[in-house]
């Protein structure tokens, strides 16, 4: 019965970073219908970004999240405003394959930068843990939940009281309306992806104190995050969250009741299940 | 615009790149005096890491050749240079480039990649195309069980990669008497587990877990929690450097404690000692070589494991770990089977190879019948205070093993 | 709701008929490859043809019906692991009741799970489709009949060239087959589907039927790939059979020479491999830097694809004016 406990304890841990990375992720996704698959490369960057300011001058990670965040931001506000924006009304799959040919460059720029071989953030605190009963639970893991709530949070309060957050939210509505109504549109399009790109970065800082850098790390989390988004239901904020918590839980049961091997079958047999029955996903709106 | 037009300007995109793609300059023949080998290996992917490991391995070779007189092939003198190429960490771009390599570029022989997978496409196109490779990075049996007869490994097979900590568990007291093995489920991965789990169960040791887990996946908590439920002896994983740096972090995150920690690959690896720090101590790692190893080499190369470390960490700035010295083995098995053929001519070179019985800094280099090194003994390191020691067979040990693992709290 | 890039510009159901001709002549041209003894060609042109037939198994889907499958390499995989057991389990000699065997697993996959999948939109169905891709290649990961996740080889058969041969007629096949369904009535369903798929059912075109007929057509040319690259590869095994790649790839391709036209995904196939070839032999450190700024700078002057240029008037000016049809 105690692993049981663990095994959920576990699952709501690796749940908070799925849904961290599915956030920027369904945001750009619902509002802008674009499939970013450089999401991937920007986690990895805000993770190195993190691991620059910790080994050259000890920076402790928590603290660079707002930093990465912000870079990211700029970073992701400049190439949607000028490379992205040329084909930005395009059909859905123009952009995703202008995404796979962003990620490719830089991946593989990092790859100069910083070589192949294997970093680590390792703090006084890396790994330490306490227990509640007889489920263990590490503190970076705990913290890291943590973080991904208020974020959550902040961006479901910016969203639907900020100015801007009500402009998005319009023009993702009808955009030639809201173009009318006075919306710079290629701005808050620059923003929103540029908000997309920040949650990347900030969820690359969570994921570094977790796991090792490398240029290709973001890979496999943008996979998830695809299942997540749609799981949850895209362009919903506490979708993201729900659906990251779920899907981590769905994979520690799977990987411990059904078999090791297959931990993301069992988790993506469930999601096609769902969407079966819920096409729109948990929280999704009717209209896809 | 017109179909001429546009006809033609497929038409010349297609020739033109292709043309370019081939007009790359003429690598040097032997006809120059010089042996070119061929090696594909990853500097991008989920294996770039280890395939840098390789090719500083293969490179030290060619310098310390070249420099000290290079090879003698009947009475002549060549150079020997190594044209390299990146095979993305993917097995079948690495065919690509090895059918490149000797149809096109018309290299002489063949170095391996790294991995396995990577490692049994390009035996298949050596043996197709009747030229010669040694690789030192593909351990998997499976590679060598079609009755290929080009392909030649100078590496421990994997079954082995495990049973030394077992060996050496066995002599410690109080003897560990149960085992949990984690494996990746990828070729090499799942022949170290299984060799681990048959080893520990014909020597009187109980496996208490024994389970898979996907390849390159980013959560194995329940893998953990698992094993630390049955609380056993020993922990042993099979899989990369990717995995072993994420499950010995886990182990800690979920307070998971142990007698002996061991991994197949990882702990041998600078990366890995430097990126955990403190908590790879402890840690136990079959390996294929330690710059310990007391092994005297033919003469002809450096015969010192001592020398070998020394003069590679000079010229790369880290002490060499046992992928690197096994890639310059395979270069060495080459080295020794061209001289001793006296000629270039890939079946001379192959029987040659095939026939090869000679010691050096690596150990034995000999190949039996399916062209698998099943003489040389896999040795233990274990990271003693951040430092990589020798630990088993008794015969190379620089160090006695750190024993029982004390738990986390303690440390 | 329409996912891929409507057929604007492109020249009708098939494509402009001058890119047609054009590309027909250029596979002719490549099914003498082989005499030209090169190993290093072989493969080349096998890859290309391998993807071409990719690309066409996802044009039907994603190009004339679409619905943007982003799985559709489980069938590639399926199709390799029935080639690959037929020949090396059950020593089997011909590639061709390989391939049919192939193609209808292929094809009884995408019956019975198109049926549940096919009823999502857009996004939905692509992700279903992942879905099942990955998780297909972790359950086969776990079967030990299958060579689990170790694989397994695949003794080559006699001839080598002839995996080359095989491969030229499943892409000519399924290139021809794409002709003839483009104008036939199956064609024209698709595309009101993809136009509008309320109007298409008032006006009598049952979605579902049409959805599904068009992803087992996608299924079986991309297992009938899949078997004749099991031999060529002479291994296989799930990050082989399944690889991203070969997922992405062909979308890129199709999307690069033009969705919805029976030319786009060979011109696709053949301009990017080139492209990639040449990187490769130039750079071969960071040929895939250069890779994906090549992508960049395509996608950015030619959203519409390749097989645009074809029909487009005014030359460059035509293309530089087009750079502001789709910014905002």
């Amino acid at each position: 019965m105690d692993l049981f406990w663990q095994d959920l304890v576990n699952g709501l841990l690796v749940g908070g970073i799925f849904a961290v990375v599915a956030l920027g992720f369904s945001l750009v996704w619902g509002i802008m219908n674009i499939i970013n698959l450089a999401h991937g490369s920007f986690v990895m960057l805000g993770a190195y970004t993190a691991y620059v300011l910790f080994s050259n001058w000890h920076l402790d990670p928590f603290f660079s999240i707002p930093i990465a965040f912000v870079v990211l931001f700029v970073f992701g506000y400049c190439i949607q405003r000028f490379v992205i924006n040329f084909v930005v009304r395009a059909p859905i799959l123009t952009t995703f394959l202008l995404t796979f040919g962003l990620s490719l460059l830089i991946v593989n720029f990092a790859l100069l930068v910083f070589h192949g071989d294997v970093k680590g953030i390792t703090t006084q605190y890396s790994g330490s843990n306490f227990s509640l009963g007889n489920v263990t639970i590490a503190w970076v893991k705990l913290w890291t939940l943590l973080v991904a709530l208020v974020i959550t949070a902040l961006m479901q309060l910016w969203l639907s009281r900020s100015k801007t957050g009500r402009a998005i939210r319009a023009m993702a509505m009808d955009i030639d309306a809201a173009q009318l109504s006075g919306v710079r549109v290629a701005h808050l399009y620059a923003i929103v992806f540029g908000l997309g790109a920040g949650l990347a970065g900030a969820a690359g800082v969570l994921i570094s104190l977790s796991y090792s850098l490398q240029p290709s790390m973001g890979d496999p989390f943008v996979i998830s995050a695809f299942v997540v988004c749609v799981l949850g239901g895209l362009g919903s904020v506490q979708g993201a969250l729900v659906g990251g918590l779920i899907f981590g839980v769905l994979e520690a049961f799977g990987s411990q009741y059904i078999g090791t091997g297959l931990q993301d079958a069992v988790a993506l047999v469930v999601l096609l299940i769902v969407l079966i029955v819920r096409p729109r996903g948990l929280l999704g709106k009717a209209n896809a | 615009m017109g179909l001429l037009r546009v006809g033609g300007l497929l038409a010349l995109t297609i020739a033109g790149s292709l043309a370019f793609t081939t007009a790359v300059p003429a690598p040097a023949s032997a006809a120059d005096g010089t042996i070119v080998f061929g090696a594909a290996l990853a500097a991008t992917g989920s294996t770039a890491r280890e395939g840098e490991l390789t090719k500083e391995g293969y490179e030290f070779w060619k310098d310390y050749t070249n420099s000290h007189g290079g090879m003698k092939v009947a009475g002549k003198t060549y150079n020997v240079d190594i044209k390299y190429a990146d095979d993305e960490s993917n097995p079948q771009t690495a065919a690509r480039l090895v059918e490149k390599f000797v149809s096109e570029d018309k290299v002489n022989f063949i170095l391996g990649p790294y991995g396995s997978a990577n490692s049994a496409t390009a035996a298949a196109v050596v043996e197709r195309l009747k030229v010669p490779m040694v690789e030192g990075n593909g351990a998997a049996q499976s590679i060598f069980s079609q009755g290929f007869k080009y392909t030649f490994a100078v590496l421990a097979p994997g079954t082995k990669y495990l049973q030394g900590i077992l060996e050496m568990a066995l002599t410690l007291k109080p003897a560990p008497k149960t085992v949990a093995i984690a494996t990746a489920n990828d070729a090499f991965s799942v022949e170290v587990g299984g060799g681990a789990a048959a080893f520990a169960t014909a020597h009187g040791m109980t496996v208490i877990y024994n389970n898979k887990y996907p390849a390159d996946t980013t959560d194995v908590s329940a893998v953990v929690s698992g094993i630390k439920a049955v609380n056993p002896d020993i922990i042993l994983n099979g899989g990369h450097l990717d995995e072993a740096l994420l499950l010995q972090r886990t182990f800690k995150e979920q307070n998971v404690n142990a007698k002996i920690f061991g991994y197949s690959v990882g702990p041998d690896t600078p990366d890995y000692r430097k990126t955990l720090g403190k908590d790879a101590n402890w840690v136990f790692g079959g390996t294929q070589w330690s710059p310990t190893a007391k092994y005297k080499g033919a003469a002809g190369f450096i015969g010192d494991s001592k020398v070998y470390a020394a003069a590679f960490d000079k010229k790369y700035g880290h002490i060499p770990d046992y992928h690197n010295a096994e890639s310059t083995a395979a270069c060495l098995a080459f080295q020794y089977a061209i001289e001793k053929a006296g000629s270039l001519d890939p079946l001379k070179v192959r029987d040659a190879l095939q026939a090869l019985d000679v010691v050096t800094f690596y150990g034995i280099l000999k190949f039996d019948s399916r062209g698998i090194n099943m003489y040389k003994p896999m040795a233990v390191n274990q990271i003693q205070n951040g430092n990589l020691m020798t630990v088993w067979p008794l015969g190379v040990q620089n160090a006695k093993p750190m024993y029982p693992t004390p738990p986390w709290d303690k440390r | 709701m329409a996912t891929a890039p409507p057929n604007r510009g492109l020249g009708g159901i098939t494509g402009n008929a001058n890119a047609l001709g054009v590309t027909v002549a250029a596979l002719v041209l490549m099914a003498f490859v082989p005499q030209l003894h090169s190993g290093y060609y072989e493969n080349l042109g096998r890859g290309v043809l391998m993807f071409a037939t990719l690309s066409l198994g996802w044009n039907i889907i994603g190009g004339y019906t679409g619905y943007a499958s982003f799985g559709n390499v489980v069938f590639f995989g399926l199709g390799s692991y029935t080639a690959a057991v037929l020949w090396q389990h059950w020593h089997q000699q011909s590639i061709a009741l390989a391939v049919v065997c192939a193609m209808a697993v292929g094809v009884a996959f995408a019956l019975v799970l198109g049926i549940p999948i096919l009823r999502l939109r857009g996004h939905y169905f692509g992700i279903a489709t992942l879905g099942i891709a990955l998780a297909t290649q972790e359950i086969v990961s776990n079967i030990d009949w299958l060579g689990a996740g170790s694989g397994f080889t695949v003794r080559p058969l006699d001839a080598y060239s002839n995996y080359y041969y095989a491969m030229w007629i499943v892409c000519a096949a399924s290139m021809l087959a794409t002709y003839l369904i483009a104008r036939s009535k199956l064609g024209y369903a698709f595309v009101a589907i993809r136009e509008n798929e309320e109007a298409a059912a008032v006006l009598g075109v049952d979605p579902t039927r049409y959805k599904v007929t068009a992803w087992a057509i996608s299924a079986a040319m991309a297992a009938a790939a899949g078997a004749v690259f099991a031999g060529a590869n002479g291994f296989i095994d799930p990050p082989t059979a399944f690889a991203l790649d070969n997922n992405i790839f062909p979308i890129v391709m199709v999307i690069l020479g033009g969705a919805g036209t029976v030319a786009g995904p060979l011109v696709g196939a053949l301009i990017l491999t080139a492209i990639n070839e040449t990187l490769w032999s130039h750079f071969p450190q960071i040929h895939t830097l250069f890779f994906g700024a090549v992508i960049v700078v395509v996608v950015v002057f030619l959203p519409r694809g390749i097989l645009w240029l074809f029909n487009t008037r005014g030359g460059w000016k035509g293309i530089a004016g087009s750079l502001g049809a789709y910014r905002v």
